[in-house]
């Protein structure tokens, strides 16, 4: 029997895909990158992803995991001849523990629908990535994924306790758990991050975060972007964290206008959008020390959302850039990089160099509060070259970026994008380093092969003498 | 265990010439040679030399946490005493770089000037922050900033196989290769030697109090965010940070009586001590059951799931009772102190244990740092 014939005996010919059009459909991200697997199945049970990972290995297959296929570092691409599972289907809400703050759930379930089913019991779950509406939270822990509100309470690593896990060679483990600090080395916190290089999360157990009493969101315009990047940098400088702190500049301002109708200031330089939250005494407090640091700054508008209609329309506007620069051009290029929160305007200034060194249309949208920076460019990818141009002048960006004391990637990953960049901040003893962990987790590296860490990053691997 | 003498003629000529100009004469220890590396490089050229010739090694900052895990005895012993400056705080970016030698306290006043704090354990007299991290330490206050781990952005470490190793990202926030410095953060020194470290940093509120309460996990129920909820054999307090209105607002509304400052218990130094680490919605039952086992001091962390207590003796029946019902609440019991033969320091291994060894392995392939110190011994 192939391994084809053994996974439909397991999952049924329904959930086995081979068919060209099966493997071309599940063939890429929402990235730059792509590449079709041999076989997809769609488990429902961690019994099953288990069965399927023995499968695998009995007939040497690559796996790679999958779930809703946002990410945009290429993390989720099949590599050749890989078995891809896709893990949509494991979507379940299995308990919700409102005492313990806790919630128990498949890795196929979408972000936003944790947070919708929590409605009425004053919880969420705050990891809050720009795709929420459609990522999942397996794939929001594999790329330790963001958001605007990570800025104050952590990105996706803060908020998974506990993950179980099928290991590669098809062991069920649980890593972490609800109880702090469990003895031994934090598994749970390699197993985040790990780009789906470690094994496959079939369950994560989450932190659940208490609504605040009350929220503040104000939208600050200014004449010059700069004027808003120094507020940004003013405002952590004065030791405030506000809950969220993005930045949008004009071209993406436009953008989203035309696309939305958020009200925002169609002739501003670039605008900052600030929540704070909390107590409803300190709230107050700590956005009139915003409002002063961004007049103090020039700022030319400081509009707080009235209502909460006036607040959610603000959060799409902001949600809905990636879908708002469709209408500029047909592809776009989104990246991800981070720089210290102090070196925000210099790299700014470089990042808009690089653009027009290139001649490329460049948006910005990002995480002021914590340096995470996105330019986005807009282009036309049946162009003949564009699309190689555009990446060149990203990995210029992503260069910046590193030379300012930043890293690569915030809050997307790594995956197949920027693999080859790893060695602009580690050296190859770091990548060694790293690659022993995967060596620990994956002997025969079977799990997502050829992402995160470029070839040959073992290289002391000799035995110990 | 090596004898002085035979460790010595052990080492290769160049190494002995290393071990004596780094030697650290001010530890009074019974191993055989305690040196003080002045960089992580040295570190790593002592650790590659000790790896060579099989000698176990053990590190040491505050050492107040060496009996954690009860490691077999070393005869070599690495102090990070020439790693304790403050290498580069960047107060405006709320992170600094530290060596990990400096005591918490010497972090914590000088960086409290621009009214920060790293968030580590508030009543650690003498504690190195490379010596909290190794132990995977946290303060009450992670109720509020979440564990230490949460802001331990990068690490620069010497490895059991001698190589200076960076970890993680030196920016706030990064999905940027494996979480080496999560690994790092509880490791125990069972992968080498932490020697430089960049956390992230929180302001501190504007305002503090400290409001007694009867019920604790009640008053916790009915607060926003406050930063710690514990409770001891005195009774109990919740913690409060922010703006002085929204202090001075929850404290009236919690009800209790208020004082303007943090008051946070005595540490507990008995000779025996344990800590369950359980569910936060367990915290109860665990209150109970050390004092079943009979502690006379304990600290419990509402909302968190610790509680940390001292014991006059070791009751061997009795803690075994109560790991039970720890692990089967999925947490554990571990003896933080004053373990010995008759009870394993952390109880039973975690499931993941091939891959935890696994790791060890490929960290420390001569098996020299901090052996046996991790569950199942390793």
């Amino acid at each position: 029997m192939d391994a084809t014939a053994r996974l439909i005996e397991l999952l049924g010919v329904d959930r086995v895909r081979t068919e060209p059009i099966d493997r071309m459909v599940y063939a890429k991200d929402s990235g730059v990158t792509a590449g079709e697997p041999a076989i997809v199945v769609l488990p429902e049970t961690t019994a099953e992803v288990a069965a399927v990972v023995r499968i695998a290995a009995a007939f040497d297959m690559p796996i790679v995991a999958r779930g809703a296929g946002t990410g945009l570092a290429g993390g989720a691409v099949a590599c050749p001849g890989a078995l891809l599972v896709v893990l949509t289907r494991m979507n379940q809400i299995v308990m919700v523990d409102e005492v313990g703050r806790t919630a128990l759930v498949g890795p196929g379930l979408i972000n936003l629908d944790l947070s919708h089913a929590l409605v009425g019991r004053n919880l969420h779950f705050a990891p809050d990535p720009s795709s929420q509406q459609a990522s999942t939270i397996g794939g929001n822990a594999a790329t330790n994924a963001g958001g605007p509100h990570c800025l104050a309470e952590g990105s996706t690593v803060a908020h998974v306790l506990g993950v179980e896990v099928v290991s590669a060679d098809g062991e069920i483990l649980m890593l972490g758990g609800a109880a702090p600090d469990p003895p031994g080395y934090d598994l749970r916190g390699l197993m985040v991050g790990s780009e789906g290089t470690l094994g496959i999360v079939t369950q994560l157990l989450v932190r659940l975060t208490e609504n605040p009493p009350q929220t503040v969101t104000m939208l600050i315009a200014f004449d010059d972007i700069n004027d808003a990047a120094r507020t940004g940098s003013d405002i952590i400088g004065a030791g405030l964290v506000p809950a969220a702190l993005e930045m949008m500049d004009h071209e993406m301002i436009v953008a989203i206008e035309n696309f939305v109708s958020a009200g925002l200031p169609v002739e501003a330089d670039a605008v900052l959008l600030a929540e704070v939250v909390g107590h409803a005494d300190g709230v107050a407090e700590e956005a009139g020390v915003i409002r002063s640091i961004a007049v103090r700054n020039r700022a030319t508008d400081v509009r707080v959302a009235s209502d909460e209609d006036e607040r959610a329309l603000l959060w799409k506007g902001r949600k809905s850039a990636f879908g708002a620069i469709a209408q500029a051009a047909p592809d776009y290029y989104l990246n991800d990089t981070v720089v210290p929160r102090t070196r925000f305007v210099d790299v700014l200034g470089e990042i808009y160099a690089i653009a027009d060194r290139y001649g490329i249309r460049l948006m910005n949208v990002f995480h002021a509060g914590d340096g995470n920076l996105h330019p986005l460019v807009s282009y036309d990818a049946s162009q003949p070259g564009m699309t190689d141009i555009v990446v060149e002048a990203a990995h210029e960006m992503v260069c910046v970026a590193v030379a300012a004391g930043g890293t690569l990637s915030g809050e997307h990953g790594i995956g197949l994008e920027k693999r080859d960049l790893m060695d602009q901040v580690f050296t190859d003893v770091d990548l060694d380093a790293q690659a022993r962990i995967s060596q620990a987790f994956d002997p025969a590296r079977r799990m997502n092969p050829g992402k995160v860490l470029p070839d040959g990053a073992r290289c002391f691997d000799r035995p110990s003498s | 265990m090596f004898r002085s003498a035979e460790l010595v003629t052990a080492l290769r000529s160049v190494t002995r010439e290393l071990f004596e100009r780094l030697r650290d004469e001010t530890v009074d220890a019974d191993a055989a040679y305690v040196v003080a590396p002045a960089s992580i490089e040295e570190a790593a050229a002592v650790l590659a030399a000790a790896a060579d010739a099989g000698i176990p090694t053990t590190f040491r900052g505050g050492g107040n946490r060496r009996q954690t895990g009860a490691p077999a005895a070393a005869d070599l012993i690495v102090t990070t005493t020439r790693l304790a400056s403050i290498i580069d705080w960047r107060p405006d970016d709320l992170t600094v770089i530290v060596g990990a030698g400096l005591p918490v306290d010497d972090l914590e006043s000088e960086i409290a000037e621009r009214s920060q704090t790293a968030v580590l354990p508030e009543t650690a007299a003498g504690s190195t922050i490379g010596g909290v991290l190794a132990a995977g330490a946290s303060g009450y206050r992670r109720l509020r900033y979440g564990p230490t781990r949460d802001r331990v952005l990068q690490v620069r470490m010497a490895t059991g196989y001698g190589k200076v190793v960076t970890g993680g990202s030196p920016v706030v926030k990064s999905s940027t290769g494996y979480g080496m410095a999560r690994l790092v953060t509880g490791s125990l020194g069972s992968l080498g030697l932490i020697g430089e470290v960049t956390l992230k940093l929180w302001s501190r509120p504007l305002a503090v109090s400290t409001v007694r309460v009867d019920d604790a996990a009640a008053a916790y129920r009915r607060t926003y965010r406050p930063l710690a909820v514990l409770e001891t054999p005195d009774g109990a307090s919740l913690y409060l940070g922010g703006s002085a209105n929204q202090v001075a607002a929850q404290a009236v509304a919690i009800g209790g009586r208020a004082s303007p400052n943090l008051a946070w218990p005595e540490p507990i130094t008995d000779p025996v001590r344990v800590e369950m680490r359980v569910p936060a919605a367990c915290v109860e039952e665990a209150i109970r059951w050390v004092q079943r086992i009979g502690a006379t001091r304990w600290i419990a962390q509402h909302g968190v799931g610790i509680v940390s207590a001292g014991i006059d003796a070791l009751d061997v029946a009795g803690v075994g009772a109560a790991r039970a019902w720890a692990e089967s609440v999925s947490g554990a019991l571990v003896v933080l102190a004053g373990a010995d033969d008759r009870i394993d320091p952390w109880g039973t291994p975690p499931p993941s244990i091939e891959i935890q060894r696994r790791i060890k392995a490929a960290f420390d392939p001569a098996g020299i740092c901090n052996p046996s110190i991790l569950p199942g011994r390793l």
